[in-house]
């Protein structure tokens, strides 16, 4: 799926706008999120609403047959003005962009942490406690299992890398060595 | 047989693991997105300034010149091969940089200060951004002090100052890079405990190569040791093959390297060779950032490449520590045009141009300067008295020399003034001919210009004038070389001084043999 920033921040920006107005962001939050688990799981979806050949009436069809009896009535009304506005194939990125817009509408970070090992239940509690201190808000930790990591983990939180593995400090080691300011006495 | 004990050697691995830390490193990264011809389009990174360096895995560094709203665009200073799509990138949160420091004389570098000569790390701790803004009106002062080339024919009529921008202009193969490191040889002499007790200051040297052979600038290298020109020189290259983001920021390099000196209040002079290659090397990568191209493909913001290149060039007021920084770009035309993009921006951009055609060079006249089209606006202020009075109709007599010369070919009857001229006019250019590498002192260019200008070779056969000069000036330097040392000391011919070398040229005059 094609990725525009612009067009997908225009459409996610005024979906929010809209449903903070209508008071009904938690429902739509749960349908956006239906769509976008949908077309992440369905490449063919995928492909028929990127396809120039499909008309639109027909990939308006599907879409509401798909969704019609799932989703709120206003999450279905704005599916169907991207498509009649041609910009179905940014339907994912749009999807995508009001998530992230919505989490910083509540002020909540998401951070993908990459881990060695899978977590216990108190190491994950105390790394979400430490983190939400660190960023002074509330985070929602996606782990990742990353055995190339030999050890530690890695938060990264938009830009921002919190590097604690082993291999990174394998690395800053070797750099230290490469410096060749060994003296000897 | 002398023994290590294993945990001896342990003790010297935990000692080196010491000082290392192993707290959670922080920094921030983004992804590449697109990978080519020494170009990277990365998603992320939102916070990095222009002209950052970031890190690329396999230790390839990048510069960031394209800041997007949802990308970064990103030149690579490394192989693109080892990039992948897909790679994190690391900001470094410095702006390209590069060491700096009297450490760097007599090395070879790269763009970004690594040494490439084979002499080890440099140690210096001082280092200054590639891209620096030129100094403002206030801390300026009009050039005043000579940077003598050791060229006859510039030192005379196309007077080089110190914080001037001159450029050297000229088709492939007329010896542009030779008037270059004849300049850069010539400067031996300021750093001579002689010229401190003149109270000439010691001018340091920056030889930027861009987009040259790399066995051409071996070679200069070696010239200039042999020369002991390297001890107060750094040469700065990235030869053809290197990637052309390295190419566009080696002047910005050599430039700060200058610059170091400058601000020190000491003497730089900082040779562009040649900025023709760079911006062609700017316009690839231009181009491959997509940026809009115009006239002959060059981007819009070609000018200002050069401009703001040139303008670091400068002399310090006084207040400033009066330091100066000298530039001598260089650029190649095709078939002599002039008229082409590049050429005419650096004309209109520096301070004249030292004009150099391949007739002349095939002609035999080398160094092959046109001396008619060849200008210094501001140089004339910095020349040395004595040089402006003997040079002042050296100009004019060249000048009517060739418009004659013209109406010679046709081997019509001319009257006797017309010969006159024509005759005297072949002896000046007879005597400005100079070999390569062979610099001249300026109180020996002042004698042997008096002797062509006040008629002392008017007698002489045209094969005999480089013979005449050089005997001349050996016969001054046995017989009267309280003449040279009256010329470096005042620095300007007082009539008592002028009978005194009237008297010495009319000694040698007599003594000398002609061939035929």
């Amino acid at each position: 799926m094609k990725i525009n920033f612009k067009i997908s921040h225009r459409y996610a920006v005024s979906l929010l706008e809209s449903v903070i107005e209508k008071k009904k962001t938690e429902k739509v939050i749960l349908d956006i999120q239906l769509i976008v688990n949908t077309l992440q799981s369905s490449n063919e979806l995928q492909v028929a609403l990127q396809s120039p050949v499909i008309k639109t009436e027909i990939k308006e069809k599907i879409i509401v047959e798909l969704f019609k009896s799932k989703i709120d009535n206003d999450s279905l009304e704005f599916i169907k003005f991207v498509i009649e506005k041609r910009r179905e194939d940014f339907l994912l990125s749009i999807a995508l962009r009001f998530l992230e817009l919505y989490d910083e509408h509540i002020g909540v970070a998401n951070v993908e942490i990459k881990t060695a090992f899978e977590f216990t239940k108190d190491q994950k509690e105390s790394l979400q406690k430490r983190i939400e201190q660190i960023l002074k808000k509330k985070a929602r930790l996606n782990y990742k299992l990353d055995t190339d990591l030999i050890g530690g983990f890695v938060a990264q939180v938009g830009d921002t890398s919190y590097d604690a593995s082993l291999s990174h400090q394998l690395e800053l080691l070797k750099k230290q060595f490469l410096k060749g300011n060994i003296s000897l006495n | 047989m002398a023994e290590i004990r294993p945990d001896e050697i342990s003790a010297i691995l935990r000692k080196q693991l010491t000082g290392f830390e192993s707290e959670v490193d922080i920094y921030d990264v983004g992804t590449v997105l697109q990978v080519g011809d020494g170009i990277a389009r990365i998603y992320g990174l939102s916070k990095v300034m222009v002209s950052e360096l970031v890190e690329f895995p396999n230790d390839v560094l990048g510069m960031v010149l394209n800041l997007d709203e949802d990308s970064v665009g990103c030149v690579l200073f490394g192989e693109s091969s080892l990039v992948k799509e897909g790679d994190s990138v690391k900001r470094t949160k410095r702006v390209a940089s590069i060491p700096v420091g009297e450490e760097l004389l007599g090395r070879v570098v790269n763009p970004l200060g690594i040494p490439i000569d084979g002499k080890g790390a440099i140690t210096t701790n001082k280092f200054l951004p590639i891209e620096r803004k030129a100094l403002g009106v206030i801390q300026r002062q009009p050039v005043k002090e000579p940077l003598q080339t050791g060229i006859t024919a510039v030192d005379a009529m196309i007077p080089i100052g110190r914080g001037q921008r001159e450029l050297i202009i000229g088709d492939r193969q007329t010896g542009k890079t030779a008037v270059a490191i004849d300049a850069i040889i010539n400067q031996k002499y300021t750093h001579t405990e002689e010229a401190k007790k003149l109270g000439i200051n010691p001018v340091y040297c920056v030889y930027v190569a861009i987009g040259q052979k790399s066995s051409t600038v071996a070679q200069v290298v070696a010239k200039l040791n042999e020369q002991g020109a390297m001890d107060y020189t750094t040469v700065v290259t990235a030869s053809a093959w290197e990637p052309a983001p390295l190419q566009y920021i080696a002047p910005y390099s050599g430039a700060t390297l200058g610059e170091y000196y400058r601000d020190n209040g000491k003497h730089s002079l900082v040779i562009y060779d040649d900025l023709s290659k760079q911006a062609a090397a700017y316009r690839e990568l231009s181009l491959l950032l997509r940026r809009p191209p115009g006239r002959e493909a060059y981007p819009g913001d070609v000018f200002y490449l050069h401009s703001r290149l040139l303008e670091r060039a400068s002399k310090l007021s006084d207040k400033m520590g009066g330091g100066s920084l000298t530039a001598l770009p260089i650029i190649e035309t095709q078939q002599g045009d002039v008229s082409a993009y590049i050429p005419t921006n650096v004309i209109s951009i520096t301070d004249g141009q030292i004009y150099l055609e391949s007739n002349l060079f095939n002609a035999g006249v080398r160094p092959a300067i046109n001396v008619g089209i060849s200008v210094s606006r501001v140089g004339g202020n910095a020349q040395i008295k004595a040089m402006k009075k003997v040079a002042g109709t050296l100009k004019l007599d060249l000048a009517q020399y060739r418009e004659l010369e013209a109406f010679a070919k046709f081997g019509s009857d001319l009257d006797q003034s017309t010969l006159k001229t024509l005759a005297k006019g072949a002896r000046l250019v007879e005597l400005l001919k100079q070999g390569q590498y062979n610099p001249v002192p300026i109180e020996r260019q002042i004698i042997s210009i008096y002797l062509g200008t006040k008629g002392y070779m008017e007698s002489i056969p045209l094969i005999d004038i480089k013979r005449f000069e050089k005997e001349a000036i050996e016969y001054f330097e046995v017989k009267h070389n309280n003449i040279f040392e009256s010329l470096k000391k005042e620095k300007q011919i007082s009539d008592e001084l002028e009978a005194r070398i009237k008297k010495a040229a009319e000694e040698f005059i007599n003594v000398f043999k002609r061939s035929t």
